[in-house]
Parts: C-alpha cells; structure tokens; sequence
C-alpha cells in the first residue's frame, strides 16, 4: 500500500504547481460563494442548504475536467508506459490518483469554510448539518472523481475523457429529475440511482448508511472499471 | 506456443467484463441489503430531521393495520419569502414518512400547477396537508403547520407540521376515542383555563392522542339518579382538590376503581391528602422535595430521576429531563400492601431530601439531618391494583400518584423538553394506550440570518471574491517561485 | 536472460511483427537495428509486458512476461522511445518518485539517487523542472530512472536519440560500464553506435528478423563480401577489369590526380594486381583490403529482406 502513498504523493505535487488545478480551484470556490450568497439572500436561512445542492452540480460538471489529465496525460507524457512497467499493481495508481483528487476535493471544501464562517458571524448555523452537508458533498466528489478517472483512462485525449467523464455522470442527475421526463412509476423505480436524491438527506443532517453505500458503491465500481480498462492493455 | 498466447489473452479478457459485470452487479444487489436495514444518524442539533419516536410508533401501527395512507401536502403561496421554507419542511416531512413506513404513500402538490389533484380533494388553500386513511380523511391547515413566534429581529417560523400530522394518524386509527374526567368542586385545577394554572394547553396535547378531558362534578350531576363516575370514562383525574373531598364522594371513586378503573391523583406540599390515598398505602409526608441539582433559577425544582417505569422509558432512553415544581414527597408503603404492584416513576438522586424547613441559604433550603427526611424520595408513583388487594373487583386498576399539580399545567407543559411527553404518557398509561407511550417533540425551528443592507455589500465580497482571489494569488506565486527553474 | 520465440503482433490488419525469435545471453549487450517502424519498439514494449503479443512466448530473467509480469517488472529497466518525464516535477523529485515506485527504502533512496545522477551526469541538476531540460539532458534523466534500481536486465529504446556527438559517447561509456553484470538489449537505426557498443545485433526490418549475429559476421555476409580498394595512375578501368582473377572494377573517384576503385575478385587480387604493377603496367598507390561498411551491410540485408517482402 506504500505504493498507493507514492502515487498520491506525486500527483498532489503535481497539482500543486498546476495552473489549471488552480483555476478551476478558483471557479469552484467563486460558484461556491455566488450559490452561497445567491442562498442566504434569497431565504435569510443560516444554512448551507441552497449551497449544497447546486454545489453537487457544479462539482458533476467540473471534477471529470479536474480528473481528465490523470490517464491522458500520463499517456501523452509516456509516462503512463514507465508506471505501467514498474512493479506496482495498477490498482494502487489508481487508487492513489484517485485518493489526490478526493485530497483536492477536500482541500476545495476547505477553501469554502469561509462560507460557514459567515454563517456563524451572523446567524447561528446547525453545525451537525453543516458537517453533515460537507460529507455529502466530499462523498459525491470521491464518486464523481471516480468517474472522470474512469473515462481519462479510456480515451487519449483529455478534453475528450473530460467530457465522456460528465456523459458518465449525466444519467446519474437525470434520474433525479426523472419525474419530469418518463412516467411516475418508472421516476419511482430509477429514484435509487440519483444523486440528488441520495445528497438530499445529508443536506439535512441525516447520515444514512444507504447514502453513504450508494457513494461508495459508485465511486467503488468506477475505481474498478478505470483498473480494469488499464489492464486490459496487457490482454487487448 | 502461437495458439496458446491467443487463447489466454482470450481468457483474461472475457475475465475481465465478467469481473466488471459481476462487480457492478455485487453493487447493485448490495444496495438493495443496505436500503431493508438503514441506519440513520441525525447529526442536527435539534434532532429535527428524522422523525420524533412518536410519530414512528403511529407510524408502526398503520403499518400493523397495513390500511394504505395516503398524505398529500400542497406548496406554499408563490413569492411570499416564507413560501421556500414552508415547501421544504413539508417536503421534507413527507420524504421521511415516505421512509419510514410502508403503507404511507406520499405526494407533493404544486397548487399552482396541479389545479385537477387540488380540485379532487378540495383544496383550496396554499401549504395544506390532506391525510387519507379509506373513506376517512383529515385536513391540517397552513395555520396547524406553522407558527410565528415572537417579534423583530427575534422573529421565528416554527414549523409543527410532524406533530399534526402525527395527530392526523391518531384520528384516522380506529376509534381511539378516550374520556379523561377531572373532579372539580373543590377547587382543582380547570381544564378550560388557559393561563399558567390552567390544563387548556395539556389538553391540546391529549388531543393529538383524541383524548378528551371533561369536567367531573358529583354534586351537579344531573345525568343519573345517584352520582357515579360515567361509564365511558378511560380515567379520574384528581388534580391539587384545594379543601378535602367528601369521604361520600371519595366513596365514588373508590367505587370506579373497584370496576378496573384509572385513577390520577396530583398533590402539592400544602393541599389536603385524599383519604383514598391511605387506602391505596400510599403516604405523603409533610415537606417539600429537594435535591442539590435544581432547575435554574427556581430554589424548589429538584430535577427529577427517572426509575424505568414504562411512561418514563422513551424518555430515559431519550435523556430528556422533565421539570416539576415544587414537589410534595409520595411514599408507597413498605412493604407493599397485597395485590397492590407500585413503581416508582420520578424520584430525586441520592443527594435529595425532604425539607421541612429550617434553615435557608442564598434562598435554597439545606439539609439538615434532625428534621428533614434523607433521599432519595419519590416524586411520583404508579400503583396497579389487583383484586387480591380487596378494592377490586373486575380487572385491575390503575393509579398515579403525583407529588407534584403544576406538571400538570400550562404553566410547566413547555419547561422541560420532557414534560409534554411525561403528560400525554402519564394519561396513555391511565387510559391503558400503553402501545403509544413514546416522545412528543418540539417544534423545528428556521435558523434566520440577522444581515442588514451593508452587510450584504460585505458578504459579497467575502463569499465571492476572497477565495478565488487569494487561489489565484497562491497560483501566481507558485509560479513565480518556479520561474527559471 | 531474454528469450523470444515466435512473436506475432498485429494492429489491426497491420502485421507489426511476424515470427520474431531471438536470445539475449546474461551479461550481454545486443542492439536491435532497424529502420524507423520496423517493429523495434512494439519488441521492446512487449518485452516489458507494457503490450501484449498476438502470438508467441517471451520469458524475461525466466519470468514468463505475461502469466508473471510483476516479477519481470522487478527486473526491469526500461527507458521508452520519449524519456517518460513530469514536466512538472524536478529532476531530484521525479527520480525519489521513481525509486519509491520501484519498492527502495527510503534511506537507500537518497544514496542511489545520488549515484545514479553521477553516474548519469546529472550532478547539481537536482532542482531544475524536467520540463526546462535540453534534450540531451532529458535522456539522461531517462536512462536514469532506468537504472535507478540496478536491474539485472535493461532495455532501452533509442537511448541517444537526438544527442549531439558528445552526449552520445558519454551514454555510450555508461552502456559500456553496465556490461557484465547487466544483460542489456538497446534498440537504434545510427550504425555507429552499435560498432562501438556492441558486439552483437539483431536487425529487423517490416517486423521480421532478418540478421542476427556479431557484427564482423554480419558485415561478412553483406553484399558482395569484401573487397580490394585501389589507387592507381596511367590504367584505364577495362584495362583493369582484364586482369587476372578480377571479376568487377567500380570508380570511386580520383585522389590527389590517383584513380581509386573499388576492385572484386575472386579471392584476394592483392598479389596479381601488385605483381602487374611490378611489371610496370601501371603505377600503384594504395593497394588494401577492405570489408564493405555495416551502412552497407544494414542497406543490403534491409533492402534485399525488405523488396522480399
């Protein structure tokens, strides 16, 4: 497991002296501010709730961009042929890519606690939801940064792997509107398989071990496919 | 040595998508496990976000019945700003009882929009609850879902939409319609009064269960030949009687207790002692109740232990703390008298004690071994009467004794978290609904934002632009320490 | 060390490789020659598992490389066509990463890091960003993360590509150095290089081995064999080409007002020619034995293999 530590600690080198890490860290922080100020002034409520779930949208659409580079540019720098060559499991480059975007993750989340702050200064926020409401998110980040390894690991190209990385993610946001597009029975029947719908509860303080399966189910098989897609080079 | 290349490569591949599908699959079945045996835990302050054990123990009986319910909540009126909070805390209300039972089947109605679902059920006003149970059904309006409470700045939304519901539920239950007679005549406590003394309040609370409280008097009863307790009464109540009651009329009701009725009698340190009480083995000695630990301010509320009696289980279990006020001490008899079973429901702790006066400091009364009585002493006891005792006839009675009137009242209904549930668990007991003792819960409240105008200027520009701009500087500086590198 | 037997490989209908087999002895250095898209590199890649073959069996340090790829990883260096760099990571960071993947302790990390960037002469660069690296020092980073972990077996592909003249002797002496105790296999199409590395090459063209042997062997069976090389004055070239034993006179230009030739014989003509020059048919400057250049070896067997196919 030392090896998924090396990786890990590689990649959040890398990313620290990435422009594009840094500037999407800066689109998500000032989306995170323009949903939060949209939310408190809109409802006057100390919460994060508004936040969070648009923050869930925003990170659908920028954590695959965040993740694209990982496959792809390895591939392009031909350094994807040396960690392939070297004796680690694929499992654990992975995994430890993996475990740096989810770091990244955190560390954007982190950046955001000035919102809470605001909260505290002038109203008093329900700190077991907020906590409650930040897990939710880092849970669906670890499940969306999955995904976007996933498609960086199919395709060359990264702006292309970013966008097959959303495609992937879609459907899971459409079925929580489903109701709107197909018949109620069949909304009823897809509901399992939202995001929304599984990062509703944790907007409310609620952690519920189906919602946390479902995250970990999520980003588990994403994981499994993006190992299997770069072990598949040694049979294909 | 050709071949054999072609067919592993064969095999690891087809392994592989059967890895991927298994895997997948493993997933998916797994979700199905993990969704039959949830585990929730509410991280909010209030616990207000899953449902109040209460609401989940109505909610376990519909299901018992497996009679489908049907809840249907209407949105709020469009661009007023309380409309947002009121559609989510009925949106989130219903989620979860669409979670928590099976027979409850959940719908949220824009009226706006959905005019043909609003006209089938007649509803015309905006955030309306509609509970179904078959024919039967119960409208909550706007004004039983949500409360301002108090002005300015302090301004609050609360929202009392579980609890109506949860009451909803009760009345859609099969008749569940219970009588709760308090004596009056010698200047008990009134069941119509609403100020602090008064029961107006405690009985909206026994209304939630339909239970009905109605007034008890021997000596204008016009209704039978002889005076008697009614026959469709579920219990007595015998609240703080300010001068003794006739012993004709103690005849009475140790009359109804003989025919396996339930008795609650309620005392204060300095109120007449009902005779029946020395039947029953029950003493109460002179004194007030006190402990070390008292309820902040008051010099005369000893905050009360719970003994595991059933009506203080949930709230044990809870850890909510119910107040009493100035407490008279209830000492069944030792050893019990025969067919008589008496628990003991609230006591103080170790380091409680009977004051009898003495000396006072900084307002509190002290121990002191000579005259007061040591602890800990019971507050309030339950006693279930059998017919080996020879005051029953036909079943069994029941009896709670209180030290303490004022928990009885408006006045202490919302001191204690505890108290509104310790009051309609003590009546589920009496009236034997013992399948529904659990906690009722306080209202959710909207946490509100105090900003003014110029602190809006402000926090746009601490959400907005302090963290991209300081990511940025950070950016610009990593760079530029890496130049010429 | 490294055993090839049968190779197939395919990229979609594009044969890249068709029955290559060859051995690399323990302790060996062998180059693998052959024009750009021969099907060096696809060798190379599966050699270290990084693709799979179509066919055939390829068994490295006696690891079979696709039932047992890890151990062969362990016994691995492997420096690709583009020197797999960070541009992001400097040269000190990026070989500490690269041993840590490769399982060093982190005491022993440092020590070899720093022996292996002198060995490479890569010292005082620990903190420059690969991505600001000339080409030649890019190399050398490359081949260091190569034998960063002292594999018993190197492969190395096109390691001095694009190096200047220099660059290219100092990576040669490193190659020289690691001989022994290495078995190393480098792939190359400058002819030089492999006069000076290696004792032994296996040429490949279109995906086939078309020579594989010591060098001198090779040049040997090259077109034509060896020859006599000439300088002459007051003979024309038919003249020449009637005298005894010889079979074929080629011009090479004048020297200094000499007429060089190539001259081809049966056997040597060395005497006949002198003992006509004696006898004063001509005169005769330069009178040498010569075997043709691996230039002219690699164009021969590449180009007469090659139109085969």
């Amino acid at each position: 497991m030392s090896t998924v530590f090396t990786i890990w600690k590689k990649e959040m080198r890398v990313y620290a002296v990435n422009p594009t890490a840094y500037a999407f860290l800066a689109v998500f922080l000032f989306l995170s501010g323009l949903f939060f100020f949209l939310g408190i002034t809109l409802t006057g409520e100390a919460s994060l709730r508004v936040l969070a779930s648009n923050l869930a949208i925003v990170e659908l659409f920028i954590l695959p961009m965040l993740t694209m580079r990982h496959f792809a540019e390895e591939r392009r720098q031909g350094t994807l042929e040396m960690l392939l060559t070297s004796p680690i499991s694929p499992f654990a480059l992975v995994l430890g890519k993996w475990l740096a975007s989810v770091t990244l993750c955190g560390l954007m989340f982190l950046g955001t606690a000035i919102l809470p702050a605001i909260l505290a200064y002038y109203g008093d926020p329900d700190w077991g939801v907020v906590a409650s409401t930040y897990l939710g998110l880092l849970l669906a980040a670890a499940a969306f940064c999955a995904a976007g390894l996933f498609s960086s690991s199919l395709l060359d190209d990264q702006l292309a792997a970013g966008l097959l990385g959303i495609v992937f993610l879609l459907p899971f946001w459409l079925v929580s509107r489903a109701e709107a597009l197909v018949g109620d029975e069949l909304a009823e029947r897809v509901r399992p398989f939202g995001v929304l719908n599984h990062l509703d509860s944790f907007g409310r303080g609620i952690v519920d071990s189906a919602d946390v399966y479902y995250f970990a189910a999520l980003a588990f098989c994403f994981l499994f496919l993006t190992y299997r897609a770069l072990e598949s080079r040694r049979w294909r | 040595m050709a071949v054999s290349q072609r067919k592993r490569r064969f095999a690891a591949g087809s392994n592989a998508f059967l890895m991927s599908a298994v895997m997948i699959a493993v997933a998916c079945v797994g979700y199905l496990l993990v969704d039959l045996h949830r585990i929730r835990y509410d991280l909010s302050a209030d616990q207000g976000s899953v449902l109040l054990a209460d609401t989940r123990t109505k909610l376990a009986l519909l299901d018992r019945d497996g009679e489908p319910v049907v809840v249907t909540a209407f949105s709020g009126q469009r661009g007023k700003k309380e409309t947002y909070f009121k559609d989510r805390a009925l949106q989130d209300l219903i989620d979860e009882l669409d979670f928590a039972s099976q027979v409850v089947e959940v719908h949220f109605v824009d009226l706006d929009k959905d005019r043909l679902t609003a006209e089938k059920l007649g509803v015309t006003d905006y955030s309306t609850v509609v509970v179904q149970r078959g024919q039967a059904r119960v409208d909550i309006k706007d004004r039983e879902l949500f409360r301002r409470v108090g002005t300015g700045n302090d301004r609050r939304l609360d929202f009392l939409g579980e609890q109506a519901v949860a009451r909803a539920f009760a009345q859609l239950t099969a008749d569940n319609h219970r009588i709760v007679y308090t004596l009056v005549g010698h200047g008990e406590l009134d069941p119509q009064k609403s100020d602090l003394g008064g029961l107006s309040e405690v009985a909206a609370v026994l209304q939630q269960d339909d239970y009905e409280l109605k007034k008890l008097d021997f000596v204008r009863q016009t209704d039978f030949p002889v005076p008697r307790v009614p026959d469709d009464a579920a219990a007595v109540a015998v609240l703080r009687p300010r001068v003794p009651i006739p012993p004709l009329e103690e005849d009475l009701l140790l009359a109804y207790l003989a025919g396996g009725g339930s008795l609650l009698i309620a005392v204060d340190p300095d109120s007449p002692v009902p005779g029946i009480l020395g039947r029953l083995g029950v003493a109460i000695p002179s004194g007030r109740v006190l402990d070390k630990m008292l309820v902040f301010p008051y010099p005369d509320r000893p905050v009360p232990r719970y003994k595991g009696h059933v009506i203080t289980r949930d709230l044990a279990e809870d850890n909510l703390v119910t107040v009493v006020s100035s407490a008279a001490p209830v000492q069944p008899s030792v050893p019990p008298m025969e067919g008589i079973r008496s628990s003991i429901v609230l006591e103080t702790s170790r380091e409680g004690w009977i004051d009898r006066g003495g000396e006072v400091r900084s307002g509190q009364g002290v121990y002191e071994p000579d005259i007061d009585g040591a602890g800990p002493v019971s507050m309030a006891v339950a006693l279930e009467v059998s017919s080996d005792s020879g005051l029953v006839s036909r079943g069994n009675a029941r009896v709670l004794v209180s030290g303490d009137s004022e928990v009885f009242t408006n006045g202490l209904l919302a001191e204690g978290p505890g108290n509104a549930s310790f009051v309609l668990n003590s009546f589920r007991w009496l009236v034997r609904d013992d399948d529904r003792i659990s906690v009722v819960g306080k209202p959710a409240a909207v946490r509100r934002l105090a900003i003014s105008v110029e602190d809006i200027e402000q926090i746009r520009w601490l959400a907005l632009g302090m963290g991209p701009i300081l990511v940025l500087l950070l950016g610009a500086g990593v760079w530029a320490a890496r130049r010429g590198r | 060390m490294i055993e090839v037997i049968g190779l197939h490989k395919a990229y979609g209908p594009r044969l890249a490789l068709r029955d290559v087999s060859f051995n690399v002895a323990k302790g060996e250095i062998a180059a693998f020659l052959g024009p750009n898209g021969a099907g060096k590199t696809t060798t190379m890649r599966i050699l270290t598992g990084f693709l799979p073959a179509d066919a055939g069996e390829v068994r490295v340090a006696g690891f079979d490389v696709f039932d047992d790829p890890h151990a062969v990883r362990q016994r691995v260096g492997y420096l690709p066509e583009t020197p797999p760099l960070y541009p992001e990571l400097s040269v000190g960071v990026y070989l500490d990463f690269c041993a840590e993947l490769r399982g060093m302790a982190r005491k022993d990390r440092s020590r070899r890091v720093g022996e292996t960037m002198e060995r490479v002469g890569l010292v005082g660069w620990e903190r420059r960003l690969l991505g600001s690296l000339s080409k030649g020092y890019r190399q050398r980073v490359g081949l260091a993360q190569a034998i960063l972990h002292d594999p018993p077996v190197l492969i190395l592909d096109e390691p001095t590509s694009g190096l200047d003249p220099a660059q290219v002797a100092g990576i040669r002496d490193l190659v020289l150095s690691l001989a022994g105790d290495h078995t190393v296999i480098l792939s190359t199409h400058i002819l030089s290089e492999v006069e000076a590395l290696c004792p032994r090459a296996v040429v490949i063209a279109n995906g086939q081995i078309v020579a594989d042997g010591a060098i001198e062997e090779l040049r040997g069976r090259a077109a034509g064999g060896p020859w006599t090389y000439v300088e002459v004055q007051g003979i024309e070239g038919p003249q020449l080409g009637r005298l005894p034993g010889v079979k074929l006179v080629e011009p090479l230009g004048e020297v200094n007002g000499w007429a060089a030739w190539r001259v081809r014989a049966e056997g040597d003509p060395r005497e006949g020619l002198a003992a006509s020059a004696a006898s004063g048919a001509f005169r005769v400057r330069a009178l040498e034995r010569r075997l043709p250049s691996l230039e002219e070896a690699f164009i021969s067997i590449v180009g007469r293999e090659g139109t085969a196919a």
